[in-house]
């Protein structure tokens, strides 16, 4: 069966609707696009397609197979229009089907948008004033990402129709004159940064900055791990983003950002946090890494893995008005997170930009002296001596800096490097402790006894309507004899306290604990007997 | 009675409603300093979680309060 297919006449739409039915499917999704009466400020009487079917026809294939192989979705179909269409007219169907919601609708946005923007087709308007003009099709921005421009260059060969479709940019060649003219910097600088592949750990309020100053600077390799949606409260600090990227991925968006001002920088992306049966080997491949999670288990695990694998380590993180900014050579003998900061806080101590709210230039600052410490390290600049922690207050323009003894943090417990051996070992083994149910009748037909560790007031904004018992995760510690026999799933908002508070207890010897994944928030409200709140989905 | 001068950072900036103040203790050591603070600001942080520096370096919460001196309590942050 043709996926994709070209029709001069009326598409049959519900034996195309049918054709995508498949068991499996718990969702299909549906676009048309439509003739409309105006464009641009003219008023239209009706167009026509022209396609050059046999590129269009394989294209149309390739575009359908990658949004099945992306997304994993059960099938999809389009068919566009060509020849002269009425206003109200159909001009392009795309179906499809998938086991969930979230991959139809991205996969159906996948197809329009490459459809778009790659396949060879004009469209003629005509204008209720008599005239026509060709309009070109190919101009939109894709919602996904931007493939490197090289491999646009297959599409090159349709650009000598004289239809003014999108014209692919010239080759760009950086210039990098204003920081080779720094003495320290050079030509040889410029050739260290080329060479150089750095990982950038969160794409929010602090990495957004990193990623423009690392890309324009032309460090030759970016890799970007976020496994966030982009929020639209996250656009007062987020600058690389924009209100019509809402929902999407936040490492597409900036891997499409990064090709747009610096084309020459290869980005690797991780939709998915690191995690403890990763992050060394992920840290190896890079010569730095800057960490700009809003997440204190993301920054322990950074630098635990920077200490194992000797990478340096650019650490930073915000308080409303404040920072803090510490880089971690990961040398022998030179010190790290956890010397400072021995144990991960219990999530709620540290703060967070959802709970304690920021100022959007808060991060801004922060994650461009992040960029700064970057470049110092990758060029070898002139730093200041020895190990500190840099604490920057935006109220009253303060900085303090605070030079750390080594001798006094993991050195008193065998050193960074063990310390942070058995972190990970403890990480690895707690890497079960997150479950996804698809409800909570599930869990509890699973066997498990649900343990709501949320603060009072919490739970009684918005109650689970099934067997629990409630213990707030400051108290699941002390109270850890009193809990029920058995297996026990925690549930918080998020799913962050209560993956603390499992932890915690296996550490007591309650080792069937285990935490409801993505917390209350994950759960549906029609089938979870939680009633819906409108709380948005916290980001970084 | 020692007098020092106090900086708050973070979330005890908040609690504490100010980013810092100057203080006459009868406190001995930082830690018995801190303990006196959290009685008097409601922080909801134990000093295990925080770093203490006294006169811009991180101390031992041991340390012996000396007259004038320049203390900094600092929590952990993860805003990103």
């Amino acid at each position: 069966m043709n996926h994709f297919s070209l029709s001069s006449d009326a598409v049959d739409l519900a034996q195309l609707r049918e054709s995508l039915r498949h068991s499996g499917s718990g969702g299909f999704c549906n676009f048309e696009g439509w003739v409309r009466n105006n464009n641009e400020g003219r008023e239209v009487s009706g167009l026509e397609y022209e396609a050059y079917a046999e590129l269009a026809l394989a294209e149309g294939e390739r575009i359908i197979a990658e949004a099945i192989a992306r997304y994993g979705v059960l099938a999809a179909r389009c068919v566009h229009r060509t020849g002269v269409l009425g206003i109200g007219d159909l001009a392009v169907w795309i179906g499809v089907s998938a086991a969930h919601r979230d991959e139809a609708f991205r996969a159906c946005r996948y197809i329009i948008d490459e459809i778009k923007h790659r396949l060879p087709i004009w469209k003629k308007e005509h204008y209720l004033s008599g005239d026509t003009a060709w309009v070109a099709c190919s101009h939109t921005e894709r919602a996904h990402e931007h493939e490197p421009p090289a491999m646009h260059a297959h599409h090159g060969h349709v650009h000598h129709h004289d239809a003014p479709v999108a014209v692919t940019a010239p080759a760009f060649t950086p210039d990098y004159s204003r920081q080779t003219r720094l003495r320290d910097v050079g030509d040889a600088g410029q050739a260290k940064l080329a060479a150089a592949r750095v990982l950038v750990i969160g794409a929010g309020g602090l990495g957004c900055p990193v990623l423009s100053y690392l890309a324009g600077a032309g460090v030759g390799t970016l890799g970007i791990v976020d496994g966030d949606l982009l929020d639209a409260s996250n656009l007062h600090r987020q600058t690389l983003y924009d209100a019509r990227d809402i929902g999407q991925r936040k490492v597409d968006l900036a891997r499409q950002r990064i090709a747009a001002l610096n084309p020459t920088v290869s980005v690797h992306t991780y939709a998915e946090p690191l995690h403890a049966g990763n992050v060394v080997d992920v840290f190896a491949q890079y010569d730095l890494v800057v960490e700009c999670t809003d997440d204190m288990r993301s920054r322990y695990l950074s630098n635990d893995a920077a200490v194992l694998t000797g990478t340096p380590l650019v650490l930073a993180s915000v308080y409303q008005y404040e920072g803090q900014l510490q880089v971690v050579s990961a040398k022998p003998g030179e010190p790290c997170l956890r010397c400072l900061w021995p144990d991960e806080p219990a999530p709620g101590v540290a703060g967070s930009c959802v709970e304690s709210g920021v100022l959007g230039p808060v991060p801004g600052v922060l994650g461009t002296m992040q960029a700064i410490e970057a470049l110092k390290i990758l060029l070898d600049l002139p730093r200041s001596a020895g190990q500190s922690l840099l604490l920057v207050n935006l109220l009253d323009v303060g900085t303090q800096r605070l030079p750390i003894d080594a001798s006094r943090g993991c050195a008193r417990h065998g050193g960074c490097a063990a310390v942070a051996q058995r972190a990970l070992a403890q990480a690895q083994r707690d890497h079960d402790v997150d479950l996804v149910f698809a409800s909570l009748d599930d869990a509890i037909a699973a066997g498990y006894r649900l343990v709501d560790v949320r603060e009072p007031d919490e739970i009684a904004a918005q109650p689970l309507h099934a067997p629990s018992c409630c213990v707030p995760s400051a108290q699941l510690a002390t109270q850890a004899g009193e809990l029920p026999p058995g297996r026990l799933l925690l549930i918080c908002a998020s799913g962050r306290r209560s993956a603390h508070a499992a932890r915690e207890l296996r550490g007591l010897g309650v080792r069937d604990a285990y935490s409801l994944a993505g917390g209350v928030l994950a759960l549906r409200p029609s089938c979870d007997r939680v009633p819906a709140t409108t709380r948005s989905r916290s980001a970084s | 009675m020692t007098t020092v001068n106090l900086q708050y950072y973070a979330q005890l900036r908040e609690q504490a409603g100010t980013g810092g103040e100057q203080l006459s203790t009868a406190a001995a050591t930082l830690r018995e300093l801190y303990d006196e603070l959290r009685s008097r600001h409601g922080f909801l942080l134990s000093s295990d979680a925080l770093k203490v520096a006294v006169n811009a370096q991180f101390s031992d919460w041991d340390r012996a309060l000396h007259e004038g001196d320049s203390v900094v309590f600092i929590p952990p942050v993860a805003g990103g």
